[in-house]
């Protein structure tokens, strides 16, 4: 076996990681271990500087094992692999260590952060000492796309990408296109009707000679990979049909949030406490009006409902400000003399003609009262009898700091957005992950925020977070221009890591077999042993947790790689015992 | 006569010690019957308790490296285990961890699901014979008017062989395959080439489904667990299939998969393959991936049917496995 030479590198990340951690005194502790030939921090090892100095050592020092500690690998693996590969080396044999995210991020205390970055880098650097060179395999791009989801999103990813001249896969899960956007009267900040938006694009992807659309469709396998994926999709109740395309685009939406589990706002039991959703209906109607046929002459707009709030969702979900302002602006116009509340925490009119809207409404006799979320939300109650409304709201005005009532009869609940419940299904189906609110995680928050983590997969729209119109439509656009590029490239590089099975060792317990989500792994009789299909093998690694003999390997996932690299995360702990 | 050979080549010396074991592994030695001759021709037997009366001081009295083979059984549980690992390896060429309690820990091995404190107290206090009003236990020193008694330390934890000193093989089984120890017996006597230092002896790389004759297929789906005593095995079907827990899979073959031959499920005294470090964990994978129910309330009922799952996956190997103790 040839000497492991190990480069280690330790990243200060500016202050992010220096401030918190003893960077310094880590390279040193680390390159004490064995076989680590060259260890050293840099302020920015993912700038060039800080690639060069990993090329040059390689070649100097002859290294054939590479471990940066720095952020996480979601963010830069790639980076440093590619610099393995400019100084010869199989990018495989490089292995990050988090000190960032999972260490200076969120320690306070150096000391003991220090020693986990000590134990995290350990750990690496055991881990790297297994790697073997694996090589890339270059796979066609089937040219056909699946969109998953029929609503402003989707809808603009698919129109483009037909346009281009390539085969769409629509699939939606309700009877008709639209999703949400369909339920809404006029958008804001510039007051067009969403049916005029919509409605051109619903009928055009109907009859585009290149998107096949599957309405109440569900979606009872997806498998593959980047450029060869296939479905099982079953639309209609019809038979299922078999999909195959190259690309797919995530474009789920969201869910407006259940107000009924906010007590004080008596949603469910005062009958006009509405949601927007419901709102929106009505001014679709050309009524506004409460639920036994009057004009209401007071309403009030709740902001932040289930946003912003510890209790419900700490996100905003940043078009509830914009939608409250068209609503006052709506009632204005429909109803002149009616007194409009904005009952809001903060008005976050960001965005072009947004802050304009804001101005505008303001101007319109329109009343703003302003609540703390710290210290409560409005409460609301049903009047007396021989009051001049119907209900009440009781609040402490925050820029008065007065307490106070406000009379209602009508109440809006701007209710924020939240991930769909099928949000889980899906993010199998597809292999992307989710955040702790259930939304979908882009590869990298600012530069690649519609790639996920499985090639070939992209996220638009509220299925990522909370997004209004014209963001979800740049997203899907984003998404189509990746899609369109991988196609235009005909064929693409796929890691390549199926399983392996070692006959010396496979004693044809055939436990492997049924595990195999893709039916990759058949039983050779005259052998005795299991046989993977690599073609079919997605590397997910199943049968080699399931395999109890040892005899099928996960590459880059292997026995040796995982254990050593628990014993060197445990080895401070070792020696303290 | 052989013995009076002046070309024949020089005996070696072997040792044969037990520490913490039931004596089977000594017996497995004497089962080499007529072949016995053999090993006498060729080698003499120079420390062997069970047998021969040759004291510990006799040991300390030899040279470095003067035993050229050692077969030490049983595992390493009290201070005398231990002291005699380490003048046997100072005395000795090559040192074979014979038997799974040397190999990984063996059968009392799972004394490390308990400790020091708690067998003491069920075997000096609770045990339903036990009659022991003082609470007398067990003292490494003990002074009487003669002088000082003294009895080994016992530890907290039971030790595999390799936890203790260097070894450099190892011969699975409880007990091993006799004709598995003659063979390598010979192999050493007759200067054959040895394998690399660490290596598994008298065993093979595959697992003992590999020897095993029952009709295997794919469909190894269990609902319910059973003893063996609890079905009708057919006497050809996989155990697995049968829904009866069967180390087999994890465990190295070579013992010619005797267990299974007299109808009984294999226990997993060869230990794991050699890229299946902890066969316990190897086996609760592979088990996992059988039970045939997606509910979790389901999933939670069929593996409470598994009678003592520690025991049954850990039964020789805790010790030796990465987990090595349950943390009381």
């Amino acid at each position: 076996m040839e000497e492991k030479r190990i480069g280690v590198y330790v990243c200060w990340c500016g202050t992010n990681i220096a401030k918190m951690v003893d960077v310094e005194g880590v390279a040193e502790e680390v390159g004490k271990l064995p076989d680590v030939v060259v260890s050293k921090n840099y302020k920015y090892m993912c700038s060039d500087p800080g690639q060069e100095l990993i090329i040059k050592d390689i070649k100097e020092h002859n290294l054939n094992r590479v471990v940066v500690s720095a952020c996480s690998p979601r963010i830069h693996e790639l980076t440093f692999r590619k610099a393995l590969t400019n100084a010869g080396l199989n990018p495989y044999m490089f292995e990050m260590a988090n000190i960032r995210e999972q260490v200076s991020w969120v320690h306070t205390d150096r000391k003991e952060a220090t020693k986990k970055a000590k134990s995290l880098v350990t750990a690496a650097v055991a881990r790297v000492a297994w790697h073997e060179a694996l090589d890339k395999r270059k796979v066609d791009i089937n040219p056909a796309s699946m969109i998953i989801g029929g609503g402003i999103s989707g809808l603009s990813a698919a129109l483009e990408i037909a346009d281009a001249g390539k085969q769409v896969y629509l699939i939606e899960k309700e009877a008709r296109l639209g999703g949400h956007i369909a339920d809404v009267d006029l958008t804001f900040p510039y007051m067009v009707p969403a049916a005029q938006i919509l409605g051109p694009k619903i009928k055009r992807a109907e009859n585009h000679p290149n998107i096949e659309v599957f309405k109440e469709a569900v979606i009872e396998e997806i498998f593959g990979y980047v450029g060869n994926f296939n479905a099982e999709i079953k639309a209609n109740g019809s038979e299922s049909r078999s999909l195959e395309f190259g690309n797919i685009i995530v474009a789920t939406g969201l869910k407006p949030f259940d107000p009924s589990s906010v007590d004080l706002h008596g949603y469910g039991k005062l009958p006009n406490v509405v949601t927007s959703i419901e709102f929106e209906k009505m001014l679709q109607s050309g009524k506004i009006e409460t639920r036994d046929g009057k004009e209401p002459k007071n309403i009030a707009i709740i902001h932040c409902v289930g946003s912003r709030n510890n209790d419900y969702h700490e996100y905003c979900s940043r078009t509830c400000c914009m939608l409250g302002l068209k609503y006052a602006n709506q009632i204005k116009t429909a109803l002149p003399e009616t007194h409009v509340y904005e009952i809001y925490a903060d008005m976050r009119s960001f965005g072009k003609g947004c802050e304009e809207l804001y101005d505008a409404t303001a101007k319109r006799k329109v009343m703003f009262l302003n609540f703390d979320q710290r210290e409560g939300i409005p409460q609301i109650t049903k009047a007396n009898p021989g009051d001049c409304c119907e209900m009440l709201i009781d609040m402490k005005e925050r820029l008065s700091n007065t307490q106070i009532e406000v009379p209602a009869d009508m109440v809006v609940l701007l209710v924020g957005m939240e991930a769909r419940e099928d949000a889980k299904e899906v993010a199998h189906h597809v292999g992307v992950s989710k955040c702790g609110n259930d939304f979908f995680i882009e590869r990298h928050p600012k530069l690649d925020p519609v790639a996920t983590t499985t090639d070939g997969v992209y996220i638009v729209g509220s299925c990522q977070g909370p997004k209004d119109i014209t963001d979800s439509v740049a997203q899907a656009r984003a998404a189509v221009a990746r899609v369109l590029a991988a196609i235009c490239q005909e064929s693409g590089e796929v890691e390549v890591t199926p399983a392996v099975v070692n006959e010396d060792i496979c004693c044809g317990c055939q436990t492997c077999v049924n595990v195999c989500p893709y039916t990759a792994i058949s039983y050779d009789e005259e052998k005795n042993v299991s046989v993977v299909n690599e073609v079919l093998c997605k590397g997910c690694g199943t049968c080699g947790s399931a395999c109890p003999t040892g005899a099928i390997r996960s590459r880059h996932f292997t026995d040796h790689q995982i254990l050593s690299q628990i014993k060197g995360l445990m080895r401070t702990e070792m020696q303290e015992v | 006569m052989e013995a009076t050979d002046k070309n024949a080549k020089p005996k070696i010396k072997m040792a044969v010690y037990w520490g913490s074991a039931c004596g089977g592994c000594c017996v497995s030695v004497l089962d080499v019957h007529e072949k016995l001759f053999d090993v006498v021709a060729a080698a003499d037997l120079v420390f062997w308790p069970i047998a021969l009366d040759i004291k510990y001081k006799d040991v300390e009295a030899m040279a470095d490296q003067e035993i050229d083979l050692t077969l030490y059984n049983g595992a390493v549980r009290n201070s005398e285990n231990e002291h005699l690992a380490h003048l046997l390896r100072q005395k000795t060429k090559i040192l074979v961890a014979y038997g799974s309690c040397a190999h990984m820990g063996g059968i009392p091995g799972l004394g490390n699901f308990h400790d020091r404190e708690t067998i003491f107290e069920r075997v000096y206090d609770t045990t339903e014979s036990t009659v022991n009003p003082d609470k007398v236990r067990p003292q490494t020193e003990t002074k009487m008017k003669e002088g000082i008694l003294e009895l080994p330390e016992f530890y907290n934890d039971v030790r595999s062989l390799d936890q203790v000193v260097d070894v450099d093989y190892y011969l699975p089984g409880c007990p091993p395959q006799t004709e598995r120890l003659v063979e390598v017996f010979m192999a050493i006597v007759t200067g054959a080439e040895l394998p690399p230092k660490g290596s598994v002896v008298g065993a093979l790389e595959k697992s003992l489904c590999d020897e095993c004759n029952r009709k295997k297929t794919d469909n190894k789906t269990i609902k319910e667990f059973h003893r063996p005593i609890d079905i009708q095995d057919d006497g050809e079907t996989c155990f697995l299939e049968q829904g009866v827990i069967c180390m087999g899979p994890a465990t190295r073959g070579g013992c010619g998969a005797r267990c299974i031959e007299g109808n009984a499920p294999c226990r997993g005294c060869y230990g794991p393959p050699a890229d299946a470090p902890d066969p316990g964990a190897k086996m609760m994978s592979a088990i996992g991936t059988m039970i045939d129910s997606n509910e979790e309330e389901e999933i939670l009922k069929i593996v409470d049917q598994i009678d003592d799952p520690a025991g049954t996956f850990y039964r020789f190997s805790l010790p030796g496995s990465i987990i090595r103790r349950k943390i009381l």
